[in-house]
């Protein structure tokens, strides 16, 4: 029997000690990956004296959770952060799904006369865009969006990549014939994009969703640009400002204006790895649920069949 | 299809054009017209509207900034008939989104503005701020009574003043920071210190007892001090400070300087800096941790007292040169008005105000008095707890010889800053900018060949005896001798001009 059961090894599986080197390769590359995070995590709870006597270490002298509360207490700041990141993150992508949907729905019907015009149109912004200053001039000056949540929603709600993604997955999805039974039973153009389109695309809709709330959630540049008023700060951004300023002061150290007291209020090591540990902490948590629309959307898009 | 593609080029067209048309629109708001003209709008209060003035400044923004501001509109509508909408940038972000700013013509009146933060002589000559020699005069008398005239010649751009430089120490003074403990521990005495190679004895001392101490705690950016001003920050251009010719030398070719660099090599080599200098950014990990013996640092009057205090142990030091009056230390902190305000002379009235009212300094500065502080005399506060929320970089807003004292600083302060100011010798080069754009392509070359060098020689990391030559060598194919030819002919033009 055993002699058997060894024949009916499968032709695709390795041999047990290229399968261990395999799992070994794997593993240790993937230990090498999450270890940095692993590393912040610990940082975080060291303690700040132990910390810069003996510099970094994966064992430290002495643990401590003063960096939280240090957040928790003095930063209400983070908070609100939070709040302005998850608002702007959850309505962002909901306004960017909309925008992105009818858009490429209307250029994926073959029947819509100008579709290519359209097409062309969101391409061209692939291609060439207007640069930082005539952008900025845009969005505070003809907008008047400064200073306002607008400022960090609006710039990003429609992303012509992912107006050609959609655009193939509505051709190559939903059958033509579909939306011609919709019609003959009698549905408007709007019925049919909402009660048969839509639900057909979901896995597409899921994908771009997922892509969005990612770059919504890791946006700093906007906020950088537009946004002055601390209680509008996004997450990132304000992990950006406290690196770049602390670097900046660091840099001009020696300049007898910038003096030494300036860097003793800026946030410590430690604080500043429990910083970025809260920030990324829930975006690292919710990975795991949309890995499978991710590397599905990767393939969206992809020449079937 | 063929409609298609004549729309889609058409399109192209109309968009190539709106680019065109935005880029244009965003030169001239940035080279904007002068002063808008309009003299005599000196009369205070009465039934003219008041003026709204945007001001942007540099610093952490303070969560109590808005409260602080509705203060300030109530006094300064009262006295010049005018409020302040106050903004600030934190430091890392204020370079570049000033520039995108003052690009793009937003309004902006008055900005902070510094040899290192959204670059003064670079931006005036961009034509980003307004030239203030008449606007001083007529509206800004105050500040030419309490302000050295030495910052004023000190910070002309091509002749011109663009900013009003705050009244604080004029002159940069180079000191050797000393760890007290270890001074006294080992009874070291401080007599004789001023070179580089008279420290020698007491690094060896310390080099020898205390292993875990860095004796001369110094990073990257450490610079000998050969006696020479820098026509670009550490670019190897240089004149002597005591020059009588205006002679622009490569600083590598000089004997004072390979002097100090072969010091820096023997003390490398004998252990007494970190071996990773030329790689570090900053060696305050060591100086928190009270780990290091001495490093060298830009001094002002009893700076002593505020190292002690911020590192929470005692700090000492000696000179390590003389005070002399540079363009950087002049140009350290300045308040500009916008070339594109509408309003300058409000704005100057303004910063009028602000450099020689001291309740309007001390608002600014501090916050509002027993909220954020509280006097304790004449011209002394104590912070209270809310001062956490209303923290500001004090050099950043003018005359900082208004402000309060703090109970622990010595009641003649400012006598010694103006003692300080005073003893301060000018650079030969005060007040002579270098306008690098006919040689851009050369100093870009440059920049790289000081990255490949420049620590690791002026830390002593490398043999001076061996990469020296290279280094002029290397200088010199990328084109150091075009550069400093340009220079010496500008130096030269302008040399003429002031006598």
């Amino acid at each position: 029997m055993i002699g058997v059961r060894k024949k009916r090894r499968d032709f695709s599986q390795l041999s047990p000690l290229g399968n261990a080197l395999a799992v070994l390769l794997a593993g240790g590359f993937a230990f090498l990956c999450v270890f940095p995070f692993l590393f912040v995590i610990l940082i975080s709870f060291t303690d700040e004296a132990a910390l810069a006597r003996n510099g970094y270490s994966i064992f430290p002298e002495k643990w401590s959770l003063e960096a939280y509360r240090y957040i928790f207490l003095t930063g209400d700041q983070l908070l609100r952060s939070y709040g302005v990141t998850i608002l702007v993150t959850v309505l962002g992508t909901l306004i960017s799904l909309v925008m992105i949907s009818l858009f490429s729905y209307a250029v994926s019907r073959r029947s819509f006369k100008y579709r290519n015009f359209f097409a062309f149109f969101a391409f061209f912004t692939m291609l060439f865009n207007g640069g930082l200053v005539p952008t900025y001039i845009v969005v505070t000056q003809l907008l008047g969006m400064n200073d306002s949540l607008w400022a960090l929603i609006m710039p990003m709600a429609v992303n012509a990549f992912y107006i050609m993604i959609m655009r193939t997955f509505f051709i190559l999805s939903v059958p033509e014939s579909i939306i011609e039974a919709g019609k003959i039973d009698g549905a408007s153009e709007f019925g049919v994009f909402i009660r048969l389109v839509l639900p057909l695309s979901l896995p597409g809709l899921a994908t771009i969703g997922l892509f969005s709330t990612l770059a919504y959630w890791n946006d700093w540049f906007n906020a950088l640009l537009y946004i002055d008023s601390p209680n509008l700060v996004p997450l990132q951004s304000m992990l950006m400002r406290i690196e770049t300023s602390m670097q900046f002061l660091l840099q001009n150290s020696n300049n007898p204006s910038v003096n030494s007291g300036l860097l003793q209020s800026l946030p410590q090591d430690t604080s500043r790895m429990a910083m970025v540990v809260l920030a990324t902490g829930p975006i690292v948590l919710a990975y795991p649920f949309f890995q499978r629309y991710f590397v599905q959307g990767l393939t969206v898009g992809a020449v079937k069949e | 299809m063929k409609h298609g593609k004549k729309s889609a080029a058409l399109l192209s067209l109309v968009l190539a054009g709106l680019l065109a048309l935005s880029a244009c629109s965003g030169n001239s708001g940035g080279n904007g017209p002068a002063a808008s003209p309009g003299s005599g709008s000196n009369t205070q209060g009465g039934d003219e509207k008041p003026v709204e003035l945007i001001w942007y400044t540099i610093g952490t923004p303070q969560k109590d900034l808005d409260r602080v501001n509705e203060e300030v509109n109530k006094y300064t509508l009262e006295k010049i008939n005018a409020t302040v909408q106050m903004n600030m940038l934190d430091w890392g972000d204020y370079s570049q989104k000033m520039g995108v700013m003052t690009a793009s013509g937003t309004p902006v009146d008055i900005m902070f503005t510094a040899s290192w933060a959204f670059d003064y002589v670079q931006n005036a000559r961009k034509g980003a701020f307004m030239s203030i020699d008449e606007l001083l005069k007529s509206h800004g008398q105050g500040i030419l009574d309490v302000l050295d005239p030495a910052f004023l010649e000190g910070s002309k751009v091509d002749g011109v003043n663009y900013g009003i430089p705050a009244n604080k120490e004029l002159p940069a003074q180079e000191v050797w920071r000393f760890n007290k403990k270890l001074l006294d521990k080992y009874n070291l005495k401080l007599d004789g210190v001023r070179t580089l190679e008279s420290l020698e004895p007491l690094l060896a001392t310390i080099k020898a007892n205390e292993p875990n101490v860095t004796p001369l705690a110094i990073a990257k950016d450490f610079m000998p001090l050969a006696g020479y001003d820098y026509l670009i920050e550490k670019m190897p251009m240089a004149v002597k400070l005591d020059t009588k010719d205006f002679k622009v030398v490569n600083i590598l070719e000089t004997p004072e300087m390979q002097k100090e660099l072969d010091t820096m090599r023997k003390y490398y080599q004998a252990g007494y800096i970190a071996t990773e200098a030329a790689t570090l950014d900053t060696m305050n990990d060591a100086i928190l941790a009270g780990n290091w013996f001495t490093d060298r640092a830009a001094t002002q009057p009893f700076a002593d007292n505020l190292w002690s205090a911020s590192y929470g142990y005692p700090v000492v030091s000696t000179p390590a040169g003389e005070p002399t009056i540079y363009n950087w230390s002049v140009m350290g902190s300045m308040q500009a008005i916008s070339a594109n305000s509408e309003h300058p002379e409000k704005a100057m009235e303004f910063l009028n105000l602000l450099n020689t009212d001291p309740y309007l300094r001390n608002l600014i500065d501090s916050g509002i008095e027993d909220v954020h502080y509280k006097k304790t005399g004449d011209n002394v506060m104590e912070n209270l707890p809310e001062a956490q929320n209303y923290d500001m970089p004090t050099f950043s807003l003018g005359n900082v010889m208004l402000t309060y004292l703090t109970k622990d600083d010595p009641a003649t302060k400012w006598e010694e800053f103006k003692t300080f100011n005073a003893s301060g010798k000018p650079s030969p080069i005060l007040g002579f900018n270098f306008n690098g754009s006919n040689v851009a392509t050369e100093l870009a070359t440059l920049q790289n060949v000081k990255e490949e060098f420049w620590s690791t020689l002026m830390t002593g990391t490398v043999d001076p005896k061996e990469y020296l030559p290279k280094a002029i060598e290397k200088f010199k194919t990328a084109g150091l001798d075009k550069v400093i030819a340009e220079a010496q002919k500008q130096l030269d033009a302008w040399v003429a001009e002031q006598k």
